[in-house]
């Protein structure tokens, strides 16, 4: 269904997909640049930072992908279509988060996929099952809190019928993750690792990845990423109980 | 006398109307610095760490590149900002025919229209920057001299106009296509990207800095930063001014060809 939407409208879509690789594009072809001039940035090597940068397109896109129904749960309420949801014999946070999927996000991830393959196999030492499976459960940890954010902008839109921007704020603070976040003085770092937790999402998977994250800051990740997700579906459920329709 | 008094009040009544609008929506403003302040910390923060142990970077000293990030925050304000956007649905959705039957210049009126928010963000960003370089002590790279601030404001404008009539010419094909959005999600990237504002073009290697400065983008963000930063000679700035006019000119002219097209084939339902 989603599919027939975009197949639809072939300008938008084709024009969408080139603005994404256009950015992906042009953000690489800066740290490209940037490493001819200098050969490290915060002791990162080209193939490194370019790890940090192709992991936060990959937690980025990826949440995207299978997410992309809460940007329009705004919509459902208001529109009444979310009653008729809520009488449906399935889980309506699934309806909900699955109800649109971004066909544009699967031809983007690709070449980040290929990218990420080409940057790991670069880094000398680093290329071993230990550290490609710590860096792979790490971003599925970065996906999982990212999805727990993703439940707590949908529960906040059923309970207040107000959203329209806070799911642009988690966009705008991923973009954050675009660097190491050695880059950022303590507290920033702070911030966005206990409070706000993109490093946890973003950085910690590379870091792994190149054996630089103490094992502590791993199962920190985990019980960042597992408080998250409980946290949010008892949000969600709250929210639910306090839901009074709008129209249907 | 009487008629540019006329003209003025009509388009001014327009500049206080969206004025007021712009107050009244304050969440998507708010949105639109914050997204704009987040940009701005994180090359802050990017290029402060790469220059942490060495004196400059692509012939930009710390103070030169902070200051140049600094601009971009203040230049995306004043010439990304546009409701130029809305041009493709006042098109397909017939309620440009209203703008029609009015005695008012539609191009004109949608400047106006633009003015109004670049006011407002204007007034933002220097609250913003004043806040982020008291917070986090940024040095700052002001003009030695005087006339430096007169091309400044110069180069601003000539950059508002050049955005201005780039997007009216893209917001112009919802004449043809009810997907008019797609092909100005790609153009508004490819402009960021190659008109310096999210890092100056001169980090780029020659050749690409070349071919990017074949198209009017770099006199959007790059070229104005430039003549605040004093970095040109003054053969160099006569050549960037006259690069810009031309791009103006050119814009200007392609975006009035295309929205005289777009009349001889528009049509609406109802009213």
């Amino acid at each position: 269904m989603s599919f027939g939407v975009q197949a639809a409208s072939p300008l938008s879509s084709i024009c969408y997909l080139l603005g994404k690789l256009v950015r992906l594009g042009f953000f690489f072809i800066f740290l490209i640049a940037i490493f001819h001039h200098t050969n490290a940035i915060v002791g990162y090597t080209f193939e490194e930072a370019a790890l940090f940068f192709l992991t936060f397109n990959l937690v980025d896109i990826l949440a995207q992908l299978f997410f992309r129904g809460i940007y329009g749960i705004r919509g459902l309420i208001r529109e009444g279509e979310y009653d008729y949801y809520l009488i449906q014999p399935a889980n309506v946070l699934y309806r909900v988060a699955f109800n649109t999927v971004d066909f544009l996000d699967v031809l983007t991830v690709l070449p980040v996929i290929a990218l990420l393959w080409i940057m790991m196999r670069r880094i000398g030492g680093a290329w071993t099952f230990p550290h490609l499976f710590l860096y792979l459960a790490l971003a599925f940890n970065g996906l999982l809190i990212a999805f727990a954010i993703h439940i707590a902008v949908a529960a906040l839109a059923v309970w207040t019928q107000e959203m329209e921007n806070t799911i642009w704020i988690y966009r705008d603070l991923m973009t954050l993750g675009r660097f190491p976040s050695d880059i950022y003085a303590a507290p920033m770092r702070r911030l966005l690792t206990f409070v706000v937790p993109i490093a946890v999402m973003i950085s910690f998977p590379p870091k792994a990845y190149l054996g630089r994250l103490p094992a502590r800051s791993c199962v920190e990740a985990i019980a960042i990423a597992v408080a998250s997700v409980v946290l949010s579906l008892q949000f969600w459920s709250f929210a639910n109980r306090r839901y009074s329709s709008v129209s249907s | 006398m009487n008629v540019f008094r006329r003209s003025f009040r009509k388009y001014g009544f327009v500049f206080a109307l969206y004025l007021q609008e712009g107050f009244a929506l304050r969440s998507t403003f708010l949105m639109e610095r914050f997204r704009s302040l987040i940009v701005l910390l994180s090359f802050y923060y990017f290029w402060t760490a790469l220059l942490a142990h060495r004196a400059s970077f692509a012939g930009y000293d710390r103070t030169q590149i902070i200051t140049y990030t600094l601009g971009i925050n203040l230049l995306r304000g004043l010439v990304f900002a546009t409701r130029t956007d809305q041009i493709p649905a006042e098109i397909n959705h017939g309620r440009v025919s209203a703008y029609l039957l009015r005695p008012m210049n539609f191009t004109l009126y949608t400047f106006v229209r633009d003015l109004s928010e670049k006011s407002i963000n204007l007034v933002s960003v220097v609250i913003e920057i004043t806040g982020l370089i008291w917070i986090f002590h940024m040095p700052i790279r002001w003009p030695h001299e005087a006339l430096t601030w007169l091309w400044f404001a110069l180069s601003v404008g000539g950059a508002v106009a050049l955005f201005f009539y780039l997007t009216f010419m893209v917001g112009c094909w919802g004449f043809w296509t009810a997907e008019a959005w797609g092909p100005r999600f790609l153009l508004e990237l490819f402009l960021e990207f190659t008109a310096g504002a999210f890092f100056p073009i001169d980090v780029l290697a020659p050749a690409l800095q070349t071919v990017l400065k074949m198209f009017p983008s770099p006199y959007l963000v790059f070229f104005p930063l430039n003549v605040f930063l004093e970095r040109l000679t003054p053969q160099q700035l006569a050549r960037g001014f006259a690069m810009q006019l031309t791009w103006i000119v050119v814009a200007a002219v392609a975006a009035q060809t295309v929205w005289r097209r777009g009349l001889v084939v528009y049509s609406a339902q109802g009213g």
